[in-house]
């Protein structure tokens, strides 16, 4: 079993880097951009964004907005090439953007001397040299996780498409289905497994699981299907509070603990399991054990 | 879908359940809960057991309601009821200690409705325990009440703030002391966890 330090994941994100240096004018989607870094794509936004401190789409729109401030200062283009090469449909659009950025419409940075370039938690800029100061990996170090053995885990499950805050209607209408025939006796476990990254994916288009483990005599009905989550090594983290900051501690876990550790995330997704009822406790006292899978 | 709002007892019975570390004397009306009786150390299999068994049964209770359309309500926290712990003739082997464990209950709920979610859980081999789950009514009227917070093992303490507490009102026991778990002992640290105590009082007679 081979370790990924800290200096390994710095290399392959600085790989993520240059060829986004390189590409800044085509698509990156993301799936390419994991492929470079050699990180799963379930994981590769979240360890990218918890490294750099933006999320890729963050990055690059950064990046190109400061290749178009170079472009300002240093050319003769119109306004409007420049925001054309920038990847904006539309010289208001891209003036909004630049002047969030830079806090001055192109035109007038074009005239003034002195320039700010927007703030860079990763400390990358676009016509500098790509050394990173993953200033952001020193939050991480604090997070208590355990590092478990798990058996596979069968359960029924309902799937869910679309923004990660309404999952409790499809859990509501699961449970009761689930509850009226018995299932919930027994103490089962209830989590959930999460497809898609909801800071990457679509709201409306975000997969997710509701899921409650069951014996192998369950077979699957109407909506609800049967899966088996694979066993093998996973961390585990404990998020405590409400749901919607979930997205917080998945970023510190993945992004920050993750790298800091030594340990190599395997291509399958993240799932979390819901130790209190939330129909019973209050947000603030809500605990959810995020199981994060990692390489055997 | 029924748009009655969803019933939550602790909501609705506010003062019955929210207490501080100081004792107060508070007046509790009648109350239906879901029960299981058994005996042994709290924690250990037979409690743990009883436990699984009461919340299974309260889930199917509800879920099976909530499928055939009828009013919704939140499960409450589970409750116990330890008749010797404070009449002096607890055991000091905890293994002997007997319990009376609970969840309250909307009145709706029937002994039907118990019946047939009993029958579920058999049908799924997980009801073994449900089978002792019974509907118990209690009446505790009077009550001297307080937050005690930390381990379980260090209520004496509470426990006598509400003895003073009664001594001063001319008032002496008049039921099994009586505990609301706020917290989860699985999640969190002993000295954090919080359990409303209540003891039922009447009148001591000269």
């Amino acid at each position: 079993m081979r370790t990924l330090t800290l200096n390994d994941y710095k290399r392959r994100l600085l790989r993520v880097l240059v060829h986004i240096q390189q590409h800044l004018d085509e698509p990156l989607p993301l799936e390419r951009l994991a492929e470079v870094a050699c990180f799963s794509p379930y994981h590769f936004h979240r360890v990218f964004k918890g490294m750099v401190g933006e999320s890729v789409k963050e990055y690059v729109r950064r990046l190109r907005l400061e290749r178009a401030a170079s472009r300002l200062k240093l050319g003769s283009a119109s306004v409007v090439d420049i925001a054309l090469e920038a990847g904006y449909d539309s010289h208001e659009a891209f003036t909004r953007s630049f002047r969030n950025a830079f806090g001055r419409s192109p035109s007038r940075f074009r005239l003034v001397r002195r320039r700010v370039p927007p703030p860079a938690p990763s400390g990358v800029h676009y016509d500098e040299s790509i050394t990173m100061r993953f200033r952001t990996l020193n939050r991480g170090g604090s997070m208590k996780v355990e590092i478990k053995q798990l058996k596979p885990m069968r359960a029924a499950f309902m799937r869910h498409v679309g923004p990660y805050d309404e999952v409790g209607e499809t859990w509501d209408r699961f449970l009761t289905l689930m509850g009226k025939d018995g299932y919930l006796g027994g103490n089962p476990m209830m989590f959930g497994i999460c497809h898609d990254d909801p800071e990457v994916t679509p709201r409306v288009k975000i997969r997710y699981d509701a899921c409650l483990s069951v014996d192998e005599d369950f077979a699957p009905t109407g909506d609800i299907g049967v899966q088996t989550v694979a066993g093998g090594r996973y961390a585990m983290t404990t998020h405590a509070g409400p749901y919607n900051q979930l997205g917080k501690t998945y970023a510190e876990f993945l992004g920050q603990w993750m790298p800091r550790n030594g340990h190599e995330l395997r291509n399958a997704p993240c799932f979390e399991i819901y130790v209190n009822d939330p129909y019973s406790t209050p947000p603030e006292e809500l605990l959810t054990d995020i199981y994060a899978p990692l390489q055997d | 879908m029924p748009t009655a709002e969803k019933v939550d007892l602790y909501k609705d019975n506010k003062k019955e359940y929210a207490a501080t570390t100081k004792p107060v004397l508070i007046e509790t009306g009648p109350a239906v809960y879901l029960s299981i009786s058994g005996k042994g150390a709290p924690g250990g299999s037979a409690f743990t057991d009883a436990v699984g068994a009461l919340y299974g049964v309260a889930f199917t209770i509800k879920m099976t309601r909530k499928f055939a359309g009828k009013r919704d309500y939140a499960v409450c926290k589970l409750e116990g009821l330890w008749p010797k712990l404070n009449d002096g003739t607890a055991s000091v082997n905890k293994d002997d200690w007997e319990w009376q464990l609970m969840i309250r209950t909307p009145k709706f709920v029937t002994s039907a409705d118990l019946k047939k979610a009993v029958e579920t859980l058999l049908k799924r081999g997980k009801g073994a325990d449900c089978q002792r789950v019974e509907l118990l009514s209690l009446d505790e009227g009077l009550c001297v009440q307080a937050l005690h917070v930390g381990p379980y093992d260090e209520e004496s303490k509470t426990v006598a703030t509400m003895q003073s507490l009664a001594e001063k009102h001319g008032l002496r026991s008049s039921g099994p002391h009586h505990e609301i778990y706020l917290s989860d002992p699985r999640r969190v640290a002993a000295s954090k966890l919080k359990t409303i105590l209540r003891q039922p009082v009447k009148k001591a007679s000269r």
